[in-house]
């Protein structure tokens, strides 16, 4: 069963602070959790670059390309019809529609990606939100959270939540 | 000497953008204050116009459909008529969403951060609206997704895509699905605070759905972040296109007064124009009966006024230039349209409220009081979404109703389906603003938040934010009616 330590900090920087103190005094499975961005906080956290632009890039290209094979292959092989003597295949006129469905598949995948993959969204059921005290990480406060398998691990994780200077701290198990 | 030099200094000091000492907690409770409210009386009585006009709207949509195009004004040679101008004027409102939301968050303009939402909401209202016209103007709607998309049907036959009219199938399309999930991106963090800060069951619930399990994790965030700007970054050439494609509508066929090349720039700087506009003829009263005076301060509407006053002497020029060139090209067509048909015309009384209302009235913007004062600004804004509805009209109608060969001219006339229409958009888009206002935050609350623990950490170094004492549970019920 995971255990989630939980630790409430009334300001940004504090919040901040103490999670680059326990990620550097050790601590394992860290997350915090905020109303809005931290300032900081990837760095405190050592999080990994965002994969979210390579994303958006491959789904541009792919989009754009996508446009304008879909205009030629339409227009000038599958079905030419003769306007005004004017080619089968114009380039210039699939532009506008070539960067209109590349902008709307970077947009797509980006949301999507963002959602399904990297935020791991929609899911009913969080540990964290077993602590009815929680609701404040979306309002005014500021949270970090260490995961757990290990029950005797817990009494020390919580110390060294007090030590980093939450002002409360609890720790929550997942309901299976 | 009266005025020290304490005193001038504050003087040239800028609006704030937050109003009071707020921290986190006030926030919440200031903002979020209207969705738990019960309805206002008001709120219920503009509801009740705007299902009224929805209905009426719904009744000239069944009409069109049973009884055909005909029951529109529409004739040859003025095939595009209502069907059309609407269409612009509805697409050109959507753009100050996109332009506050994602250009002046790429340009770091600090003052876009309470007004966002909102005009977020109006884009997506608008294009919805913008939407229904050239599908009900196909003639048969039914059909309209085998004509408008790349669609396999029985016919084999695939859409022109040498077409403006494709293109713009396209771009209004992509524009409306990017500002959906770019305004829904923005909204999950506040639905959850809503969530989170519901106290009865079937609110969070409802709004637990849309949040999609939100907890705000900084490893979310951190990607959230970045999906966000690349989203801006997108929607900002995106828009360009949009209006860019709607004004090659005209601008790519030869009729005079339609073939110019100004009418890119024209069109997209007329659209946030009359987008603007918009903007304010919702937010005045709106900031007042919502309580939201605090973050919607005049800092924002002063800079609002600006921008209508830049976009509108850049319409100035666009016309000013379209008259020029019709002298300078000495295409007797051309100069026919702009120095008689128009000022001398039979619709002569429409083009000169279009320059009263697109060239004289916003001047008044140059004075710092008109910029300050609620009324001006909001009667300013009015004229101006009706001098730009007008622009279209003289665009389209004018152009279309004397063109080459004396034999070919007619008058046009809207019928009562046509002004039903219009009016019927008018009353459903309030009624989707309405709705807005009631059962999402208005006002992006966790970006104001953001904004305001940094403008107090950027006084002078000194974190002025005062330890809130946390919401609990219960006090939240207590602050709830």
């Amino acid at each position: 069963m995971r255990r989630f330590v939980l630790g409430e900090f009334s300001q940004p920087d504090a919040c901040v602070q103490a999670a680059r103190k326990l990620r550097e005094g050790g601590v394992a499975g860290l997350d915090a959790y905020s109303p809005y961005p931290l300032h900081g906080i990837d760095d405190a956290l050592a999080l990994p670059r965002s994969k979210v632009p390579i994303v958006a890039l491959t789904g541009g290209v792919l989009g754009a390309l996508g446009g304008y094979t879909l205009q030629w292959w339409m227009n000038a092989v599958d079905f030419p019809i003769n306007v005004g003597n004017r080619p089968q295949h114009g380039f210039w006129t699939n532009i506008p529609i070539t960067f209109e469905s590349g902008v709307l598949i970077a947009v797509l995948s980006i949301f999507f990606s963002s959602i399904f993959v990297f935020f791991g969204l929609p899911r009913t059921y969080h540990p964290v939100f077993e602590s009815e005290r929680f609701r404040t990480a979306s309002l005014d406060a500021f949270w970090i959270s260490a995961e757990t398998a290990d029950e005797n691990a817990v009494p020390e994780l919580e110390q060294k939540f007090r030590e980093a200077g939450a002002r409360k701290v609890h720790t929550v198990a997942e309901s299976v | 000497m009266s005025e020290t030099a304490i005193d001038a200094r504050a003087a040239l000091r800028p609006l704030p953008l937050v109003e009071g000492a707020q921290d986190d907690g006030t926030l919440n409770k200031t903002l979020n204050a209207y969705v738990w409210q019960p309805p206002q009386r008001g709120w219920l009585a503009l509801v009740l116009i705007g299902l009224a006009g929805t209905g009426m709207l719904f009744a000239a949509i069944t009409i069109t459909i049973a009884k055909g195009i005909g029951m529109w004004g529409n004739n040859i040679p003025v095939a595009w008529a209502f069907g059309i101008i609407n269409f612009v004027w509805w697409i050109g409102i959507g753009h100050a969403g996109t332009l506050i939301s994602a250009i002046l968050l790429l340009f770091q303009q600090k003052w876009r951060t309470s007004i966002n939402r909102f005009a977020e909401a109006m884009t997506l209202f608008a294009v919805l609206q913008a939407a229904l016209y050239p599908v009900l103007h196909t003639g048969r709607p039914w059909f309209a997704i085998y004509w408008l998309f790349p669609y396999p049907s029985t016919n084999a036959i695939w859409p022109q895509f040498k077409s403006p009219l494709m293109w713009d199938v396209f771009a209004v399309s992509t524009y409306f699905i990017t500002s959906l999930l770019f305004w829904y991106l923005g909204l999950i963090p506040d639905l959850a605070s809503l969530r989170d800060s519901s106290t009865s069951r079937r609110a969070r619930v409802t709004y637990g759905i849309f949040a999609l399990g939100w907890r705000g994790s900084a490893r979310h965030w951190h990607h959230y972040k970045i999906a966000y700007l690349l989203l801006a970054g997108l929607a900002t050439p995106l828009v360009l296109s949009v209006h860019t494609i709607v004004s090659w509508d005209f601008a790519l066929s030869i009729l005079p007064g339609w073939h110019t090349t100004i009418f890119p720039p024209y069109f997209v700087a007329g659209a946030v124009f009359s987008g603007f506009a918009m903007v304010l003829t919702l937010m005045i009263p709106a900031r007042r009966f919502m309580g939201l005076k605090h973050v919607i301060t005049p800092r924002h509407l002063e800079s609002m006024a600006k921008v209508m006053l830049c976009t509108g002497l850049i319409v100035d020029y666009g016309y000013l230039m379209e008259h020029f060139i019709a002298w300078y090209s000495g295409n007797v067509y051309e100069q026919y349209v702009f120095f008689v048909t128009r000022p001398k015309g039979p619709y002569a009384w429409a083009y000169y409220l279009q320059l009263l209302c697109n060239v004289v009235v916003p001047q008044m913007y140059w004075l710092k009081w008109a910029r300050r004062n609620i009324w001006t600004l909001w009667i300013g804004a009015v004229l101006i979404n009706v001098g730009m509805w007008f622009e279209r009209f003289n665009i389209i109608v004018t152009s279309l109703h004397q063109d080459f060969i004396p034999s070919n001219w007619a008058m046009y006339y809207p019928t009562w389906v046509d002004l039903s229409l219009l009016g019927g958009t008018i009353c459903f888009f309030g009624l989707l603003f309405l709705l807005f206002l009631k059962f999402l935050p208005a006002v992006a609350v966790s970006e104001v938040k953001e904004l305001n623990h940094e403008l107090h950490e950027g006084a002078a170094g000194v974190s002025l934010h005062t330890p809130a004492a946390p919401l609990h549970a219960g006090e939240l019920e207590a602050t709830e009616p």
